[in-house]
């Protein structure tokens, strides 16, 4: 590969990891932007979409749990990628506003202490309901052959790039797609427009008329259907096991958060790309330090730009 | 109306921030159509007295009662207190830097929206002023309806803050310092402005440090201390109570 090839092939890997980023991360910049909270049950989220992802694609064979004991073998209904594309976020949506009802607003004025520990609390409890009921084994990725009645497995031939998993691309596509959708909702609303006031001041918006609870269940919900569609994209490339909430969504969420700034979606789009294209270079090259990468451009933003490359406030006061 | 026909009663409240006893007992009454001024030194309670009346908390209005058109207060939200017709230009501006002049203003069709409405009971909502009313009475503001509010200047964002108010086509308009850090040129403006409103209508409850530029704008003051009113009466009384004023106002 030359490197002109390898440049570019960087930058689309890093595009992909990046939109996937930039979904889980703009649900948490908005969520502690507007209701200045912490939700370390974001992860959880990305972890019902991909069970409910794959579950509603896919029939997969159980090999332990609860399901299996009761003598459950093949579950998953098997109504493949485009249904999901609709059901999963309405799944992430739907828990989201209970999880905001239930979990979250009791805490709202309460210590970030405290709300890290009833959310962390809450992940833990998802992921081993997972894991006690499904089954705690991995199950392999897999994505749709066709789209619609298109082509989508196998190589396709890029200009300079060359060969690229055609998966890949429709993954970057859908995913820009859903965060312009978002953007353009933020932009564009008057439900936007509570949030970005919102983010600001809050107290101030109820103070002009607006009942912002009402907002704060929406956005909650609109954070957990992103990170559940994150979610579903994920099973269709990597992996599916009950820890991929905390490992391969929660983490992520927080640096784009650092990065990108508490608040801003626009720092949590750029944050996302950012971050996804430095993990890309170095898994292609140094692999083996691709992780210590990241976070040391974390610690670099954290030090020279402590409320992030957008953001207006800082993470913690 | 309550029995003496104010259109706001404040009557034996106390407020708390935490365990401290911030508003004791204090009544006031402000009558439909003046300009009511609210005076006492910087901690003396003047900021406490227009949040609990707006409804924000904290503070905890643990006691009293607070009648708007006669209507008790006390178990309604601040977001309904204002449609009701209760306005607010707080202390510091608090216009949303991040949006522009147009968006602050269209916060108050916001508040009318049917989603946001709905399910709430809400008597007699105030109905709100036409944007380019706004936009004739505060020209600086029309000239920069598509700039940050956050790069306006300290008067401009008086302005808008007041405009975002207004849109709201309150019947009492609270003003919380709205001549803190303003050149004089500028305070003249302001101060045209709320007589302007107060004129066209709309009743005004205005919260000044600058007691000399208060008793001259208004019919009536109330001082307060530590919480409590120590003097009520018309503007020209006050005037010439030099006792009252060196020992609360130091004028
Ligand atoms: N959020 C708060 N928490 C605790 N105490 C507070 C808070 N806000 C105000 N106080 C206290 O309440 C008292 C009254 O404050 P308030 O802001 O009402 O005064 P003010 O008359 O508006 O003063 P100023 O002219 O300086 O604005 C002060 O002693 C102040 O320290
Ligand atoms: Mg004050």
């Amino acid at each position: 590969m030359s490197a002109v090839q390898q440049l570019f092939s960087i930058l689309l890997n890093g595009l992909q990891l990046g939109a996937i980023f930039a979904l889980l991360g703009i649900g948490l910049t908005i969520i502690l932007g507007t209701m200045n909270f912490l939700n370390l049950a974001h992860g959880a989220l990305y972890l019902i979409g991909a069970y409910a992802g794959m579950l509603i694609m896919r029939v997969i064979t159980l090999r332990t749990g609860l399901l299996m004991d009761l003598g459950i073998q093949n579950l998953g209904l098997g109504w493949g990628f485009v249904i999901a594309l609709f059901l999963v976020p309405l799944v992430g949506f739907v828990v989201g506003v209970l999880m905001e009802r239930l979990v979250a607003k009791p805490f709202y004025k309460r210590p970030h202490t405290d709300q890290l520990l009833v959310t962390f609390g809450l992940a833990l409890i998802v992921e081993e309901l997972v894991k006690q009921v499904i089954g705690g084994n991995t199950f392999q990725s897999q994505a749709p052959d066709t789209l619609l009645g298109l082509q989508v497995s196998g190589p396709i031939s890029l200009p300079i790039v060359g060969g690229f998993p055609r998966w890949r691309l429709v993954i970057i596509l859908i995913a820009f797609i859903v965060i312009a959708l978002t953007w353009l909702f933020m932009e564009k609303t008057d439900w936007g427009l509570i949030v970005k006031a919102g983010t600001l001041d809050s107290e101030m918006v109820s103070l002009l008329g607006i009942r912002i609870d009402r907002s704060y269940a929406l956005v909650f919900g609109l954070g957990a259907a992103l990170a559940a569609f994150a979610g579903l994209i994920g099973t269709t490339f990597e992996t599916v096991r009950p820890q991929i909430g905390t490992q391969r969504a929660l983490v992520p969420a927080f640096l784009v958060l650092v990065v990108g700034g508490a608040g801003s979606v626009r720092g949590a789009i750029v944050g996302g790309i950012v971050l996804g294209t430095v993990l890309a270079g170095f898994q292609q090259s140094y692999a083996q330090w691709a992780d210590i990468a990241m976070y040391a451009l974390v610690a670099l933003v954290l030090i020279f730009r402590p409320q992030g490359i957008f953001g207006s406030v800082e993470v913690e006061e | 109306m309550s029995e003496n026909g104010s259109l706001l009663a404040v009557e034996d409240v106390n407020a708390y921030y935490g365990e401290s006893h911030i508003l004791r007992g204090l009544s006031l009454e402000v009558e439909s159509g003046e300009i009511c001024a609210l005076l006492g030194r910087n901690g003396a309670g003047k900021t406490t007295t227009v949040r609990s009346i707006a409804g924000a908390t904290p503070p905890v209005v643990r006691s009293g009662s607070i009648h708007f058109r006669g209507k008790d207060l006390t178990d309604v939200p601040p977001d309904d207190r204002s449609i009701g017709g209760i306005g607010l230009v707080p202390e510091e501006r608090r216009v949303f830097s991040n949006l522009t002049v147009e968006e602050n203003l269209h916060m108050a069709d916001v508040s009318r929206n049917k989603s946001n409405l709905i399910r709430r009971n809400i008597e007699n909502p105030a109905e709100t002023v036409d944007v380019n009313v706004i936009y004739e009475a505060f020209p600086r503001l029309d000239e920069r309806r598509d700039q940050l509010a956050g790069t306006l200047s300290g008067g401009e964002q008086q302005m808008l803050a007041i405009a975002r108010a207004l849109r709201q086509g309150p019947d009492l308009l609270m003003l919380d310092e709205p001549y803190e850090g303003l050149a004089p040129q500028i305070v003249e403006d302001v101060e045209d402005a709320i007589d302007r409103i107060n004129n066209e209508g709309t009743t005004i409850l205005l919260i000044e440090q600058n007691a000399i530029a208060a008793m001259a704008i208004s019919d009536r003051c109330y001082v307060i201390d530590q919480g409590e009113v120590v003097f009520e009466g018309p503007s020209d009384e006050l005037k010439a109570d030099e006792e009252i004023r060196q020992q609360y106002l130091g004028v």
